[in-house]
């Protein structure tokens, strides 16, 4: 395995080197990237190392008024320690907890996950749920907003353009004085490490009456991009989650279902996808 | 090579307590480095893709696969590997909890578990947290092993960890 590397320490050398290299491609934590490299006969391109990156809105997670902005180069096991995180996106917290292995969470990043854009990326899936924004920098230095969900386009496709980075991606903070039933569930062949069969990312609101106001549903591992469930999510509006009926909680799962197109592979046959994805979607409101 | 140029590179790091500054083949892996270059072969081979931990050391105080990390990416930062946690004959804790406790069969994986179980122990002397039997096999997901069935490990983790 051989190929050029180039390590920029600031972010005007990281654009400098975005214009100059024709054929490049970044690497961050590298879990996803060496794999994949180490399968290729030739590599035509070379790596822009974030690795070494000095840049305070690339690497940290920070809080303002309404959003938390969480820099492409945390990792996941930043994700975890985040205390603000844990309490008020479970979804996220557990997502991230749950990726692979100790090892592997302190060094993969959430920029590596998005940009992945693997259907089963699990940090993907929980910023899919809380409708997170990504924050896109242009090689001139222009940023872009677009929502998360405009941000996958298909298997391991996303819509950034080659001359663009990943900088940050924005989470609304949620409305105070809400409850929060927020969480993440994977389903694997084995309980760690491996990619899931089926991931289910749910960040639900309820008022003081326990009345949902805001339903973020996600899928992963089950079509060919994370899908946003939106209108699993509508369905639950203005129900009470401390008394659904299982009726309800059934059209709710064939609700999540009809976002699903699950396929068979090594890991898991569609049908037992199928089943999997319905009974844990019923199981979050019981 | 005696140049910076797009193969190599100059870096300083340290590994084990020692400081080196030397040029790096770019595309090098941090095990190569550790193995090949270093000579401490303390560090395994496994698997060679993230999932066996056999290759596990730290960096800066925190267990990561070495077979999944660039040699250059260890430039300003501090490395331990096995070979660093023993004091002349005087052997660490972990490694003495884990024989005490029979947590050792053919050797393979234990210098990964001992990079593990010594990464949650700096972990909770900093939180002053003793971490559940549930964190600790948590905590030991990256590390297979095919000898022990990873009761004796859990426990000789759990000794350590306790005190
Ligand atoms: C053993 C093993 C188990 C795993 N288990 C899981 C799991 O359980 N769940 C899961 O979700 N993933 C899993 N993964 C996949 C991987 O660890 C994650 O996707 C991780 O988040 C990737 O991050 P990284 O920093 O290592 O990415 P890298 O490998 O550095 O990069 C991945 C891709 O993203 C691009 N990229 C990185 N950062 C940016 C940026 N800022 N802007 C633009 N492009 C960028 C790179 O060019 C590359 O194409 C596993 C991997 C391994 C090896
Ligand atoms: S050799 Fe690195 S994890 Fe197996
Ligand atoms: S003791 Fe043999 S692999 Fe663990």
């Amino acid at each position: 395995m051989k190929f050029n590397v180039i390590s920029p320490k600031t972010k005007t050398d990281l654009l400098k080197a975005m214009k100059n290299e024709t054929y490049f491609r970044f690497g961050a934590g590298y879990t996803d990237l060496i794999p994949e490299m180490k399968k290729m006969e030739d590599i035509g391109y070379s790596i822009i190392n974030l690795a070494q990156l000095n840049d305070q809105t690339f690497r940290n997670i920070k809080r303002g008024q309404d959003v938390i902005r969480i820099g492409t180069l945390a990792t996941a096991a930043q994700i975890v320690n985040d205390e603000f995180i844990a309490e008020n996106f479970p979804v996220l917290h557990q997502a991230a907890n749950c990726l692979a292995s100790s090892q592997i969470r302190q060094v993969a990043t959430v920029g590596g996950n998005l940009c992945t854009a693997s259907p089963s990326g699990d940090i993907s899936c929980a910023l899919v749920s809380i409708q997170a924004q990504c924050e896109i920098l242009s090689e001139s230095g222009n940023l872009r907003l677009i929502p998360i969900a405009d941000f996958f386009i298909g298997p391991r496709k996303t819509s950034m353009k080659n001359n663009e980075i990943l900088r940050s991606v924005i989470v609304p903070i949620n409305v105070k004085h809400h409850e929060v039933h927020s969480g993440f569930l994977k389903v694997g062949t084995r309980r760690s490490m491996e990619c899931s069969v089926v991931s289910l990312a749910y960040h639900i609101l309820t008022d003081k009456k326990a009345i949902i106001h805001k339903a973020g549903i996600a899928i992963g591992a089950v079509a060919p991009t994370i899908r946003y469930a939106e209108e699993a999510g509508n369905f639950l509006l203005g129900k009470n989650i401390s008394s659904i009926h299982p009726d309800d909680s059934e059209l709710f799962a064939n609700e999540v279902l009809k976002y699903a197109s699950p396929i068979s592979d090594l890991r898991a046959s569609a049908w037992y996808r199928s089943e999997v994805l319905f009974n844990i979607s019923k199981s979050i409101l019981e | 090579m005696k140049k910076n140029s797009p193969i190599a590179k100059l870096i300083t790091f340290t590994v084990n307590g020692k400081e080196f500054t030397r040029y790096v083949i770019q595309s090098m892996l941090l095990i190569d480095l550790i193995r090949d270059e270093l000579g401490l072969t303390g560090t395994k081979t496994g698997c060679l893709e993230g999932e066996c931990g056999a290759c596990s050391v730290l960096l800066n105080g925190a267990a990561i696969n070495s077979c999944l990390f660039l040699a250059i990416n260890v430039e300003g930062h501090e490395i331990t590997t096995i070979e660093g946690f023993s004091t002349g004959e005087k052997m660490d804790e972990v490694q003495t909890a884990m024989i005490q406790n029979g947590a050792v069969q053919c050797g393979f994986c234990s210098s990964g578990m001992a990079v593990s179980i010594k990464s949650m122990q700096t972990r909770s002397r900093n939180e002053s947290r003793i971490p559940t039997r549930h964190e600790i096999q948590k905590g030991l997901e990256g590390n297979l092993c095919r000898c022990t069935g990873y009761i004796k490990i859990i426990e000789a983790a759990g000794e350590i960890l306790n005190k």
